[in-house]
């Protein structure tokens, strides 16, 4: 539980705003003042000999920008990205303190959802494994679940993220671990 | 400044403030300030009367007072028996003074010492007044505490900012000047702007209150000023002088920039400057009382003084010459006439002298400064821009080879875009070129380096320097220049021979550093020669031996050895001096210049010299790329480390152990790598002869790298790959294409230093789906 209440507290309350997306079935929220834009998916460069998780590089009007694979980050199965494919750009504070831009291919974006602090519940106990810390809480709207994702965590550890299966009742899910993996 | 000065002049409330000042002066008591700040008030309120019009003489007595004071109030604060004695034998004078003025009589003479001194009274006077001077009741003064500067960070940040980058390129020119003058002391515009550079100072620092500067940059001036009126002549004396007034000043500047950095470590800072102040007045006093003190005395009001002011440079009023007292005692800032009567002091200075030698400098100023002007600009708007127009020229290429747009079949049309690509290229060519600036400065620091070790270890030395206006990246500049200094610093500390040793091997004693920069293969060559003892091939073999750098028996050839001296930890030196020989340096240089994206190659004779020859790209935002397909990726190649490339021919490429390939090119065996294995691109070559090989080279070694097909040679803009990719260093960055894709640039370096690429374990992570 205390990784999670951290995480909760760090998460500025304030960033009540969240676009929501998904992979495959499920549904994650990161706060709206991290995004960027979202690009329709385009041709991406792949850079040679890095993990699986970073698709390569992309042109942003002239910035070149890392692209990461959010499903490979969560050890998803990879599937063929259909229409609704795109690229979540966010900006974060990198290790240097300088702010970067890089994208996340999702499914499909879903929307942007007002959530209070009350509405977030803090990241249940999957079992005492530490490695829910990229995940400071979840959030149920009209009878579904959004993982809330502390993008920072995403987006600047290297290696893949073991994601637990978090079915629509939370309740079920605490038999799975989390797990990450460098 | 109307004739009609002296009429204006209030005589009787100058003699109520004296005798003010006399009530005052016997309360004066020796190491005690008491009456200190009264007697400031009182000649406060004379220098206001003297301003509003008065004869120059009593001005100059004023002023002389003033000097005393400010001296007092710069040191220990407090009377000596000696100041207080001054005083009192100026209090009379003055009073004196202002009789005969009031009566219309001749004006006593002034003592000597005083430094307003007389023609009549004369060098004797002078020589044998014991120790009243001004100057050295000051240097008395302040000589046992160092005046120290406080930084007010809190209110005067951005302007201590200002100054501080300021004055860092000031101390540059000032510097450089001085070895100019070193050479052709008589180059009256290098004095001009030396002279310039220092009155800048002076005023920046006397702006923001860091008064040890101040002073130490006005005594400068004042010293630079006498030279710049052919009062002085060059020494290599004076120049020293000068050199370590300008050290002492970027000491201060120096740490300025630390405070400024880091605002924790606020405090005083003291650099002894008292020393040296004495030194440059010494210097001022020695030459110039004796040869010309005339001309220092125009403050007097004796018409055959005046005259013998020689013809400043700025026209003589009109005034001056009239009869009777010269009317040109107002110490206004009336500028012209002001050059006249108030040629810059050799006395310690008050505003009015400080703004003297201005009127004569701006002419000369906008003489030598209109040749070309300069705009201080933030480099990251510089980068932004030069960034934006690549972007233009990928933008307009997009357009000009669109398939719809080329269909269109219009001659206006068709005019547009060839109108349109001209001018973009021409865009990006002056946008490049913004970056580009002279390897001058970096060159010019070196000329002071060599100076200074050679000196120190008493050989002579003479620096050539060539190609200074070979003009190269600033960000490539910036970081160039460590590596010289070591590079330099290695020359002539372990390269030169002593003058006694040179003559023995029958060289000339002076020994030759020499510095060059050109263009050549795409890029910039920095060439280091000196004609010294040259590298020698048994010590550095036994040195790296006994450093366990290499195996015993291993057999290198001369280029591997001289290349061990860039090796971490390496050094033949046999004592260590304390500008080189302890081993780090030549490290460093190497990295230094691998990180510039640079090599570096050694060529040494024993007996007759070394010369390092530096390969840099002309610019880190750019390079000439040589655009590779493997499969379906493509990636850039630097064309500065491509030697060749070629379709091998069946029996080009053997194996060695089954293992590693080796493709032998005109007898030459390079090792081979098939470039697509390696990056996870599947190849359509499936043999190398189906495929092209490209021979990079970084250093010494090279490698044969296997690719599918060669699509172009282009310039491209290097983008940063950004924080996700920077574990890695098999790319040196990215570069967006003419068609909107990415592509990537490869580090050469890092393909060619690879170990046998098929003994490479795997990646651990699965490299592309």
């Amino acid at each position: 539980m205390k990784p999670s209440n951290n995480n909760l507290k760090q998460a500025d309350v304030k960033t009540s705003r969240y676009l929501t997306f998904s992979l495959g079935a499920e549904s994650y929220g990161i706060p709206v003042l991290n995004v960027r834009e979202i690009i329709r998916l385009c041709p991406i460069t792949p850079v040679p000999r890095m993990p699986g998780h970073i698709k390569g590089v992309i042109n942003l009007r002239g910035t070149v920008i890392a692209v990461l694979d959010l499903r490979a980050k969560f050890q998803l199965s990879s599937i063929q990205q259909g229409e609704r494919a795109c690229i979540i750009v966010v900006q974060i504070k990198g290790h240097s303190g300088q702010n970067t831009h890089m994208g996340a291919i999702v499914d499909a974006v879903e929307e942007v959802v007002h959530l209070s602090a009350a509405d977030i519940e803090p990241t249940p106990d999957f079992g005492g494994a530490p490695d829910t810390h990229f995940i400071f809480g979840v959030a149920t709207i009209r009878g579904g679940v959004k993982t809330l994702l502390n993008i920072e965590k995403i987006f600047l550890e290297d290696g893949a993220i073991v994601l637990p299966a978090i079915s629509k009742s939370k309740n079920t899910s605490e038999t799975q671990q989390p797990e990450l993996k460098s | 400044m109307t004739p009609h000065a002296t009429n204006a002049f209030k005589f009787s409330k100058a003699s109520e403030l004296l005798g003010q000042m006399g009530e005052e002066m016997a309360f004066l008591v020796p190491d005690l300030d008491s009456g200190l700040l009264p007697i400031n008030g009182i000649v406060m309120d004379l220098e206001e009367l003297a301003e509003a019009g008065a004869p120059a003489s009593f001005s100059a007595a004023i002023n002389v007072a003033r000097q005393w004071l400010n001296g007092i109030l710069d040191g220990t604060g407090k009377f000596t028996a000696d100041s207080i004695q001054k005083f009192n034998e100026w209090h009379e004078w003055v009073s004196g003074l202002l009789a005969a003025l009031e009566e219309g009589e001749a004006v006593p003479d002034a003592p000597a010492a005083w430094g307003m001194a007389l023609k009549s009274a004369g060098a004797a006077t002078q020589a044998a007044a014991p120790s009243a001077s001004v100057e050295s009741v000051i240097g008395e003064d302040s000589q046992g505490s160092e005046p120290a500067i406080l930084l007010n960070l809190s209110e005067d940040l951005d302007l201590l900012r200002e100054f501080h980058s300021e004055s860092l390129e000031l101390l540059q020119n000032i510097e450089q000047g001085l070895l100019v003058l070193e050479e052709k002391p008589k180059d009256s515009t290098t004095i001009n702007s030396i002279f310039r550079a220092f009155h800048t100072f002076k005023g920046g620092a006397g702006f923001l209150h860091l008064d040890a500067m101040r002073d130490l940059a006005h005594e400068l001036e004042s010293l630079l000023d006498a030279v710049r009126r052919s009062e002085l002549q060059i020494t290599s004396g004076i120049i020293d002088l000068v050199l370590a007034g300008a050290d002492a000043l970027k000491k201060f500047t120096r740490e300025i920039g630390a405070q400024l950095q880091d605002p924790g470590c606020h405090g005083p800072i003291i650099v002894p400057t008292s020393q040296l102040i004495r030194r440059l007045k010494a210097a001022l006093k020695g030459e110039v009382e004796v040869k010309c003190a005339p001309e220092l005395v125009a403050q007097v009001p004796v018409v055959p003084v005046v005259e013998a002011v020689p013809p400043p440079a700025t026209p003589v009023s009109p005034s001056v010459p009239s009869p009777k007292p010269p009317v040109v005692a107002v110490p206004s800032m009336d500028p012209p006439p002001a050059a006249v009567v108030q040629p810059a002091p050799i006395k310690q200075g008050s505003e009015k002298n400080e703004a003297a030698p201005l009127p004569a400098t701006a002419k000369e100023t906008s003489g030598s400064g209109a040749a070309s002007s300069f705009v201080k600009l933030d480099t990251s708007k510089l980068d932004n821009l030069v960034d934006l127009v690549g972007e233009l020229v990928i933008a307009q290429s997009m357009v000009v080879q669109n398939p719809d747009v080329s269909k269109i079949n219009s001659l206006a049309l068709a005019r547009a875009l060839r109108q349109l690509s001209r001018i973009t290229t021409e865009l990006q060519r002056n946008a490049m070129s913004l970056r580009m600036v002279p390897i001058r400065g970096t060159f010019n620091k070196m000329s002071r380096l060599v100076r200074d070790l050679a000196a120190h270890q008493q050989k002579q030395v003479q620096l050539e320097l060539a190609g200074e206006d070979t003009e190269l990246d600033r960000n490539i500049v910036e970081k160039l220049g460590d590596a010289l200094v070591h590079m330099i610093r290695n020359s002539v500390d372990h390269g030169i021979e002593l003058p006694a040793d040179r003559v023995a091997q029958g060289k000339a004693p002076q020994g030759t550093v020499r510095l060059s920069a050109s263009h050549q293969r795409g890029g910039i060559v920095i060439r280091i020669e000196d004609d010294g003892r040259g590298l020698n091939r048994d010590r550095i073999l036994a040195k790296a031996l006994e450093r366990g750098l290499i195996k015993p028996n291993a057999d290198l050839t001369d280029s591997e050895i001289y290349s061990l001296i860039f090796l971490p930890g390496f050094s033949t030196a046999e004592k260590i001096t304390d500008v080189s020989g302890r081993g780090v340096g030549m490290d460093v240089v190497q990295r230094n210049i691998e990180n510039l994206r640079g090599s570096i190659e050694t060529h040494s004779v024993l007996g007759e010299g070394t010369t390092f020859t530096i390969l840099l790209p002309l610019t880190l935002a750019i390079i000439d790329g040589l655009l590779v397909g493997i499969g379906e990726d493509r990636y850039i190649i630097p064309t500065l480390s491509v030697r060749e490339s070629f379709r091998p021919r069946p029996g080009m490429v053997t194996t060695v152990h089954e293992r590693g390939e080796i493709v032998s090119v005109r007898g030459r065996q390079t090792p081979l790598l098939r470039l697509g294995q390696y990056l996870g691109s599947s190849h359509r070559a499936t043999t190398p002869e189906e495929g092209i090989i490209v021979v990079v080279e970084s250093g010494d070694a090279a490698r044969g790298l296997l690719v599918d097909e060669l699509i172009g040679k282009q310039e491209v803009v290097i983008k940063s790959l950004g924080e996700t990719f920077q574990g890695q260093n098999l790319l040196a960055g990215a570069a967006v294409l003419g068609d909107g894709w990415v592509g990537l640039i490869l580090d050469v370096d890092t393909l060619v230093k690879l170990p046998n690429p098929q003994r490479v374990p795997k990646p651990a992570a699965p490299t592309l789906n």
